[in-house]
């Protein structure tokens, strides 16, 4: 049996098969680019593979799909695309070698394989909060799943997670586990949610919630677990304004399963071992709209960068970090002029956080408010030169919601020369930002 | 082997020794604690009966009962709405061990029962380790910051500070024998402010006492320079360079594999439930897996120690319960200190615990604490909130930490005795029994010497009725399984072409091979829990807390185990995973 390290080298080394990854590596195949993508488990698809529900692709296909049928669509277009793939491979370490490129340990049972590689797209997705990260007191016995664990175990492994749950957060997977759970006959007592609006989306609440008759519980959490070896129950109670429980209010269920949705963290530890800065509101990478992050040739793309609602917009975040980093492995420009895009009152986030103006590349704002804005608002960006505001795209929505993110298209031509542009929100109702 | 050594200065035995007349005690005791106390001398020790108004009063009875000098404190005092707890068996019932005949059985499969195993391995004994959990250090063992302690903050002349401080000598051998990861990064006291930092002269000499491997004087521009992190409250610090730090459930798993590959039976799920004695000795050990003969039992029970002294009728003391809590941050926060810190303040001198601080452990992670309260609940592990924001203080210590470090939390219990010392001596009562109990803090640094003397306490009680000789072919080395992620890729790769499954990462967070995690399963000691593998391999234990690669590890413990997947149990009995197939009927 041959030992030793093998090596390869290539242009693009795409860092996990999720769609956000398969878009980039069509895309920069495309571009012309050599692309490796590597993905840790053994089949191409991410997370999608574990969505059996419905609702994707209404944006980039214009039809509705499962996620795997989603998946299979990004494969079919990696396959046909040239790019290689290595699977059930995990990428030990990566660092910069010399000035123009990165070297990659990486591990899978084919071996140890030393990629060089000029440009990285990473594509690596997102985790889930866990019980303590929440600060879930009392005892820990079996019974505790976070909802995607809970969503792999029923739709991927057939099994049943319990019998009678109870959901911590009304986040989307959280949501679509009750439904999925209901119809697998496992009473969902109600789900949780320490927020005074849900945390998903409006049509989610709907279609998994309310047509199924589960009670969604607002401002309200979970304080502990009781159960030594399995769940037997847990303490709900409702929560003040700063989220802290109300003593009194406390409320005994019994239950055998306790889901949690309570947050997506984005995944980045490699991007970090490499210096890429982070933006602490969305927890990974800044980037500007090539999807370039502050480190010279380390793209991100997808839920990496930021928790998006829908998969379309990975895939499209993908479609624009592969081709960028093709151009950049390629030889294209290497200079940036980066203007930082900084988000006004009202807003949780907007990415990206830098607009590079040497840039062919326009692309859109993404964003998200910090509060409910039912009466609609006018979102609007500006180029700030000298105190002086000159607005260069605006739109209006309707409503604008903390779990749905929204985008405003750049327009064609940026004006050079300014110290920073900024995104302001304006409500209809004329009201303040109370955040 | 080290001859054993007491330095039992501060318990006598019984009225005889200068104690207390009973009709004072009882005087001094109803005086603070009421009306409803009654004592009574069982035979030297001191037995506290009747009732107080609140678990606290009762605790504090005990510890003021432990100051009038007799031999122990049975504290038997009842408090309103509060049921004395009672030893739990397991479910499982068979006669496995029945008719089997041993010389020795160890009652325990902590950390202190495993390695007076291991110890006594070194003889020409048949030995059975029985262990009421799914596998070792459950308990107690498991659920610590893994500090090796110097052996400063122990008072003088307690065994507490005798066996710390051999214990803290014996871990290097141990760890490197065992294969255990063992760091001493020493432990640095920060001073608060200059008050604290006159004490030196007191602590240094307090170190001395002890018999301390060594201790140094820090100035303040010292501490910033080997921890530039370190609070900038501090004004210099106390070094104590022999502290280190383990992860103690792979220590105790490791030292129960040794015990077992050198001829120890190993029986999990097994719960004493009584003794049969003859002529003032145990004949036989009645357990929910049968009934079995042995010459020599060492009660190393852990938080149910003076339940089990009881069935043999050597109940002379009694434990209380000291919960403390942890948090374990983030395995990045490792780098941002070099030793264990903590900044004790000056209240917590009267205290009877150490005071927490940062342990930094070999893997990286730093713990946080552990915090002190007595409770009542032997295996009650509930946190509190309270508890997160007590920790919180150690956090200012250095400057780089936040609560947002933390990836999980966990309580453990320390089984006390009322004079808060070890108790690690023969039976006066029970010819052929022999105690370590009260192993609190530091038991797990002081095990080691601790499992020395056990032994050879346990070798003068057998050599009465037969002739105990070293085993030619006894192994004090352990093997220990690779861990792929700490070796270089060279070597990654040829055990990745010697077996492919080394290449294939079943824990992303932890960067745990497949290959490992059946590894853990094929050990000397037969698991199957997912806990299990997870305090054997770390696979579960990261930031993602298992939320990917508990369905892998599912699958592969019931490939290993050749059961299916409705059966895998996270932590023993009871505790199942999934209640069954999915109505479409699970995988194909």
């Amino acid at each position: 049996m041959s030992v030793g390290l093998q090596s390869m080298e290539t242009d693009v080394v795409v860092l996990g098969a999720g769609p956000a990854g398969l878009a980039a590596a069509v895309s920069a195949r495309s571009a012309g680019a050599r692309v490796l993508l590597v993905e840790r488990e053994d089949r191409v698809g991410g997370i999608l593979k574990q969505c059996v529900h419905d609702g994707f692709g209404l944006e980039k296909f214009r039809e509705r799909l499962t996620g795997p049928e989603y998946a299979l669509r990004e494969a079919d277009a990696f396959r046909a695309s040239g790019a290689s793939l290595l699977t059930e491979a995990y990428v030990t370490s990566a660092t910069r070698s010399g000035d123009s490129s990165f070297l990659l340990d990486c591990v899978s049972p084919r071996g140890v394989a030393q990629v060089r590689a000029r440009a990285l797209v990473m594509a690596t997705g997102c985790r889930e909060r866990t019980d303590r990260q929440v600060f879930i007191h009392g005892d820990r016995p079996a019974g505790i799943f976070t909802a995607g664990l809970a969503q792999y175990m029923v739709n991927v492994q057939g099994l049943l997670p319990g019998r009678r749950a109870v959901i911590l957060g009304s986040g989307d997977i959280g949501l679509i586990m009750a439904r999925r759970l209901t119809l697998e006959g496992v009473k969902v007592e109600g789900v949780y949610e320490i927020k005074s609006e849900p945390s998903g989306l409006a049509r989610n609440v709907r279609q998994c919630l309310e047509d199924f008759g589960i009670p969604l519980y607002l401002s309200t959490t979970v304080t502990s677990v009781r159960g030594r070896r399995r769940v037997e129950g847990v303490t709900v109670a409702a929560v003040d304004g700063r989220s802290r429980p109300i003593p009194g209010t406390e409320r005994e269920l019994a239950c055998d399963t306790l889901i949690l949705s309570v947050g997506l963290i984005p995944e980045n530890e490699l991007a970090v071992s490499l210096g890429v800065p982070l933006d602490g509101a969305t927890r990974g990478p800044r980037v500007d709209q090539n999807m370039h992050t502050l480190a010279d040739g380390v793209f991100a793309c997808g839920n990496a960068v930021h928790v998006n609602d829908l998969a379309d917009y990975v895939s499209e975040s993908g479609r624009v970090a592969g081709g960028a980093a093709a151009a950049w492995a390629l030889g294209g420009p290497q200079a940036r002029d980066l203007t930082p895009l900084r988000a006004g009152p009202g807003f949780l986030y907007a990415v990206p956080q830098f607009v590079d103006v040497l840039s062919g590349e326009r692309g859109s704002v993404f964003f998200r408010s910090n509060a409910t804005v039912a009466a609609g608002a006018r979102v609007s960006l500006g180029a700030m030169k000298d105190d002086d505001r000159r607005e260069l795209a605006a739109k209006t929505y309707p409503v604008l919601r903390p779990p749905e993110l929204e985008r405003l298209v750049l327009p064609p031509e940026l004006p050079s020369g300014a110290d920073s542009y900024i995104l302001d929100m304006e409500r209809m109702d004329g009201g303040g930002n109370d955040a | 082997m080290a001859k054993p050594r007491h330095v039992d200065k501060t318990r006598g035995s019984g009225a005889e020794t200068g104690a207390l007349p009973l009709a004072k005690a009882l005087d001094k005791l109803r005086k603070a604690y009421g009306t409803g106390i009654e004592l009574r001398d069982d035979r030297g020790s001191l037995a506290l009966e009747g009732a107080v108004a609140t678990w606290r009063d009762k605790i504090d009875a005990g510890w003021a009962a432990a100051r009038f000098g007799y031999r122990g404190v049975v504290n038997d005092l009842a408090v309103p709405g509060l049921e004395p707890e009672r030893l739990e068996p397991p479910g499982i019932k068979d006669c496995s061990l029945d008719g089997l005949a041993v010389d020795v059985a160890v009652i325990g499969g902590g950390v202190i029962g495993a390695s007076v195993a291991r110890e006594l391995a070194r003889w020409n004994l048949s030995i059975i380790l029985i262990e009421k959990e799914y596998d070792v250090a459950v308990h107690t063992s498991g659920r610590n910051d893994g500090m090796i302690h110097d052996g400063f903050a122990a008072k003088p002349g307690t065994k507490k500070a005798w066996y710390n401080v051999r214990g803290n000598r014996l871990w290097g051998s141990w760890a490197r024998e065992l294969g255990v990861d063992f760091k001493r990064q020493g432990s640095l006291v920060l001073f608060r402010g200059r008050t604290s930092a006159a004490a030196y002269p007191l602590m240094a000499s307090r170190a001395k006492e002890n018999g301390v491997d060594g201790w140094e004087y820090w100035s303040r521009s010292r501490v910033r320079a080997e921890e530039p992190n370190a609070s900038p409250g501090q004004h210099g610090g106390f070094f104590l360079p022999s502290a280190g730090s383990l992860s103690p459930y792979k220590a105790t798993v490791a030292i129960a594999e040794n015990a077992a590959a050198n001829g120890v039976r190993v029986s999990f799920d097994t719960c004493v439930l009584g003794f049969d004695l003859e002529s003032e000795s145990i004949a036989a050990v009645r357990t929910n897996r049968g009934t079995f003969r042995a010459r020599a039992v060492v009660n190393a029970a852990g938080n149910w120690a003076d339940a089990v002294a009881g069935m043999a009728g050597d109940r002379f003391f009694s434990l209380h319960q000291r919960r403390g809590s942890d948090l374990i941050l983030d395995v990045t926060t490792g780098v941002t200190q070099k030793h264990i810190m903590s900044m004790p303040s000056l209240f917590q001198a009267r205290e009877k615990t150490k005071g927490g601080g940062l342990v930094l452990t070999p893997e990286g992670n730093i713990l946080v604490g552990p915090t002190a309260r007595e409770l009542p609940g032997r295996e009650d592990y509930a946190t509190a909130p309270e508890e997160i924001r007590e920790l919180e203080r150690h956090l200012k210590v250095n400057v780089r930490l936040s609560l947002s470090h933390v990836i999980t939390y966990f309580a453990g219990v320390r089984p006390c005795t009322y004079e808060e010392d070890f108790i690690v001596e023969p039976s006066q009562r029970v010819r052929n029994l022999v105690h370590a109990a009260g192993i609190q803090s530091p038991g797990l640094a002081s095990a080691p010497a601790i499992a020395e003397d056990v032994s050879a306490m346990v070798v003068r009680v057998l050599e009465r009725s037969m002739a105990v000789r070293p085993r030619a072919d006894w192994k004090p080395h352990r093997l220990a399984p690779p861990e792929l992620r700490r070796l270089p890729l060279e070597e990654r790769a040829r055990l990745i072409a010697a077996n492919p499954r080394y290449g294939r990462i079943v824990c992303r967070c932890e960067e745990i091979s497949e290959g490992e995690v059946r590894n853990a399963l094929r050990s000397t000691l037969p698991v199957s829990s997912l806990d299990a593998v997870k305090r054997r391999t770390r696979a579960g234990m990261g930031r993602c807390h298992g939320g990917f690669c508990t369905p892998r590890v599912m699958e592969i413990v019931a490939s290993e185990t050749g059961t299916g997947l409705c059966d895998v149990l996270k932590k023993g009995e009871g505790s199942w995973m999934c209640a069954g197939p999915s109505k479409s009927g699970g995988r194909s």
